[in-house]
């Protein structure tokens, strides 16, 4: 079937199965393979991408089910609002780099639903991301320095 | 303290951006992709294979088995791993046969069809029924494969077996010690957790050039475990440079390469396989599952007089994934490191079971072993009635002190640390009804520089240089730390030092990211190239290369975790409040990038002590997906406090001491140490969960 998608703020089409996920739509078809697989299955938080303006994991998420709908993906939201990739860059918080899309849609996100999150919500809402190299120190001041900003 | 601020990574800006490209994210033209058919059963034979309707299926180009790839096998020493299953399978999960197609939806949906005839065999679940007299026979002859270290009559089941001091010195000073602690401990299988599953595309071209991308660690090494796999001549191997989405010790195998290559060969187009993360969970090479007895021989007055450690752990079904010679772990060889002890002997045994093969995982060995002694040492000062802290400052290295191996460090900073984490302690509060307690634990781990080679040339296209590295960046920050040096050295502005991981082709040679080794290797490697560089009367580029081993003092790094748990006396469970470290720390290159290995590090050490377990019963990995292998969130973590202890003497031109694998050994035995500190209940295995401290709580009484 094809959809149509708002992708990063341009009308985009796929032609997909019905079980075709946004995941693989995205990184197959239409060539953003900066949302990553992890897990596969929801936990991990690499696959985050936006679905009408709220987090959703790509990989447990029909693509067929976003016909229609606003994504943004972390080419997308970096790129229309410089603050956030430079949060993550000024605060190193990554290290290798495969949660990193993921921490980063998911920081955009907090900023859109909890402005003024604290940092107490700030480590709950990034509970969903998983990382196993840095110990969330660094994701979580970058995110805080990134909920901080006007 | 002398560190160099604002270093930044020179890969920050992609990585947050996407534009990072790994081995799943790369598209070659033509690509077929794998799927692959794998064994629901711990032991059988291998009866017929019917690809029929896998092959007529929509997209498939070729449905393989081991009769079609020439039954090669691989391995990192002994090279026991089939490539496919030949006539048998030795655990849930081992690749019986491949299917190719034009995509990975149609090679996942042809490999379904695939029927595989088994007639199942014995299954041999853990070390201890492998290791038992009459046990089955794992592989007929394991002491025939390439490599193997064990010989016929070794005993049943043996991938090796370490034997490393003095036996009958040491059971003597047991026999006649005034104190003796005597107690098993034991430890799960576990996932390093790297959050990019295992991943490679090959392409073999007409001219039979082989290409590899892949996420392995140590490319150089994969050369060769590919040449000698295959048959093939290493200079008709290239292995691409690509950047690594975590590692922690899992991504050193050649894992998916040696089939992907064979797959290429056969269809003549490049063949690309990653792995579904349940996938890599049952198959590729968790962390050993282990057993150890320790006995601790002491005086009255707390001087340690003898240890004996003895660990049997499950290796699974091939020993094709563990690198040293020994075939064997370091971190068991080295248990009672730390510690000044007259005698020693230890005897690591490592079993051939009917499970997923087991690899390597951030300091092989150590977390398991210092688990168990860190443990010892506190049900010692128990026993004596002594402080656990005063314990160990009375044993710990001072300088000039020879280890149990009889090295004498450069410096030895172990009662530092101690007294640091303790001076850093301040008691929380707990809610009301829970028992406080906290506990202590001590490692210690050297920095060795290892083989690695470095380029640099002018660049082409600005006033600055160009640092060729043969070593990809697993996360880390080493291609920064290249970058940092340099610059320093030099005496160039960062920004015109640009570094780039090279092919294979390129340079002759690294061990790969290891050890601890990386930061060492580069920082020699960083310096013998900046004078070079300095030196030279022409514009030809310079190459430098470091040997094995390298030609620097003996250096160790000591590390004191000190955790404060609060503990539920009605159900056993266990809040970790704040797991402080105090670390030996020399230079510190890139303040940031240190920090997350030691909070990273804390963080894994955190998740082996209460949460993380694969679960491996009757011959089956039953964590099935991440969340059940329950890795820590942000969440879930304590308060991470780190005291550096500045001011060590380190190695190279830069003056560092390896931080990658200080802090994820010693956490569990602190918690453990911290548990029985609160209830007096002492819990031998990990995860400490409420379950093990409410049934050590009723034994304790």
């Amino acid at each position: 079937m094809k959809i149509s998608l708002n992708l990063n703020g341009e009308q985009v089409y796929a032609d997909v199965e019905a079980d075709s996920l946004l995941l693989d739509t995205l990184r197959d078809q239409l060539g953003l393979t900066g949302t990553k697989e992890g897990c596969g299955v929801g936990v991990c938080g690499a696959c985050s991408v936006l679905v009408g303006g709220n987090p959703v994991s790509s990989c447990l998420y029909l693509a067929a089910m976003a016909d229609g709908a606003d994504v943004w993906t972390v080419e997308g939201l970096t790129a229309s609002d410089p603050d956030l990739a430079d949060a993550f860059v000024e605060c190193e918080g990554m290290q290798c780099g495969i949660c990193t899309p993921g921490q980063v849609v998911a920081a955009a996100a907090l900023r859109r639903h909890h402005p003024g999150a604290s940092p107490e919500e700030i480590r709950r809402w990034m509970s969903g991301n998983l990382c196993r190299c840095t110990g969330y120190g660094t994701i979580i001041e970058a995110v805080e320095r990134y909920v901080g900003r006007d | 303290m002398a560190v160099t601020t604002g270093a930044g990574r020179l890969d920050g800006r992609d990585k947050a951006t996407g534009a990072t490209r790994y081995v799943a994210d790369l598209v070659l033209p033509g690509v077929l992709h794998v799927a692959v058919v794998r064994s629901p059963l711990p032991h059988a034979e291998i009866g017929a294979v019917d690809g029929t309707a896998a092959a007529a299926a929509p997209g498939v180009v070729g449905v393989f088995t081991a009769a079609d790839i020439g039954s090669p096998h691989f391995g990192r020493r002994v090279m026991d791993a089939p490539v496919l299953a030949v006539d048998r399978v030795r655990y849930v999960g081992e690749p019986v046969a491949a299917v190719v197609a034009d995509t990975r939806r149609h090679a996942e949906r042809a490999a379904a069809l695939v029927e595989v005839e088994y007639r199942e065999l014995p299954v041999v679940a853990s070390a201890a029924e492998a290791t038992a007299a009459a046990a089955p026979d794992v592989h007929d002859a394991p002491w025939d494969y390439p490599g193997a270290v064990v010989k016929q009559g070794d005993g049943p089941n043996l991938q090796s077996v370490v034997r490393h001091g003095d036996e009958d010195a040491t059971a003597a000073a047991l026999a006649s010690a005034p104190v003796v602690v005597d107690a098993v401990y034991t430890t799960p299988a576990g996932h390093q957790g790297y959050l990019e599953p295992q991943g490679c595309v090959a392409r073999v071209g007409p001219d039979g050039l082989v290409e590899v991308w892949i996420n392995n660690k140590s490319p150089y090494r994969l050369v060769g475990q590919l040449a000698a796999s295959l048959g093939l001549e290493p200079d008709r191997i290239v292995v691409h440079p690509v950047p690594i989405g975590g590692d922690f010790g899992g991504k050193g195998s050649p894992m998916a390469a040696p089939l992907c290559v064979s797959l290429s060969r056969l269809t003549g187009r490049p063949c690309r396989l990653v792995l579904r993360y349940s996938e890599d969970l049952s198959s590729t090479n968790p962390r050993h599952p282990t057993t150890m007895r320790v006995r601790l021989g002491a005086d009255r007055d707390g001087r340690l007089l003898a240890l004996r450690f003895d660990s049997l752990a499950d290796g699974g079904a091939y020993a094709a994934f563990k690198p040293i010679a020994s075939v064997n772990l370091h971190g068991m060889v080295e248990a009672g490191s730390p510690y000044r002890l007259p005698h020693r002997y230890i005897e690591s045994r490592i079993a051939y079971t009917t499970t997923v093969p087991k690899g390597h995982a951030r300091a092989p060995g150590a977390p398991q072993a210092t688990f168990a002694v860190e443990s010892a040492m506190d049900e010692l000062a128990a026993r004596l009635g002594m402080d656990p802290v005063e314990l160990r400052r009375r044993n710990v290295l001072v300088d000039g002190d020879p280890n149990p191996d009889g090295v004498v460090w450069a410096e030895a900073r172990g009662r530092q640390v101690l007294d640091a984490a303790v001076t850093a302690l301040r008691p929380r509060a707990v809610p009301a009804g829970w028992r406080h307690g906290w506990g202590i634990s001590l490692y210690d781990r050297a920095t060795a520089p290892g083989q690695t080679s470095l380029r640099l040339r002018d660049d082409p296209d600005r006033p600055g240089v160009v640092a060729e590295v043969p070593i990809p960046e697993t996360g880390t920050g080493n291609h920064t730390v290249v970058r940092e040096g340099l610059a320093r050295l030099l005496g160039l502005d960062r920004d015109l030092v640009r570094v780039v991981h090279v092919p294979t082709s390129d340079l002759p040679g690294d061990a790969g990211v290891g050890g601890s080794r990386v930061t060492a290797s580069l920082s020699e490697a960083v310096e013998r190239a900046a004078a070079a560089w300095a030196a030279r009367t022409d514009r030809e580029p310079v190459m430098v290369t470091l040997d094995a081993g390298g030609d620097s003092t003996r250096v160790t790094s000591f590390s004191a975790q000190i955790a404060q748990v609060a503990v539920d006396p009605e159900t056993g469970q266990v809040r970790v409040l704040e797991v402080i470290s105090a670390l030996d720390v020399a230079e510190v290159v890139n303040p940031a990038a240190h920090r997350m290995q030691i909070d990273g590090g804390t963080a894994m050490g955190f998740g082996f002590a209460v949460l993380e377990d694969l679960r491996i019963e009757d011959g089956q990995v039953w964590a099935g997906n991440l969340g059940d292998f329950r890795m820590p969130t942000a969440h879930d973590l304590p308060q991470l406090t780190t005291v550096l202890v500045p001011g060590g003497k380190g190695v190279g031109a830069l003056n560092v001491k390896q931080i990658g694998e200080l802090t994820n050994v010693p956490t569990a035995a602190a918690i453990a140490n911290a548990v029985a500190a609160a209830t007096g209940a002492r819990v031998r295995s990990v995860p400490v969960t409420a379950e093990a401290v409410l049934s050590a709580m009723e034994v304790a009484g």
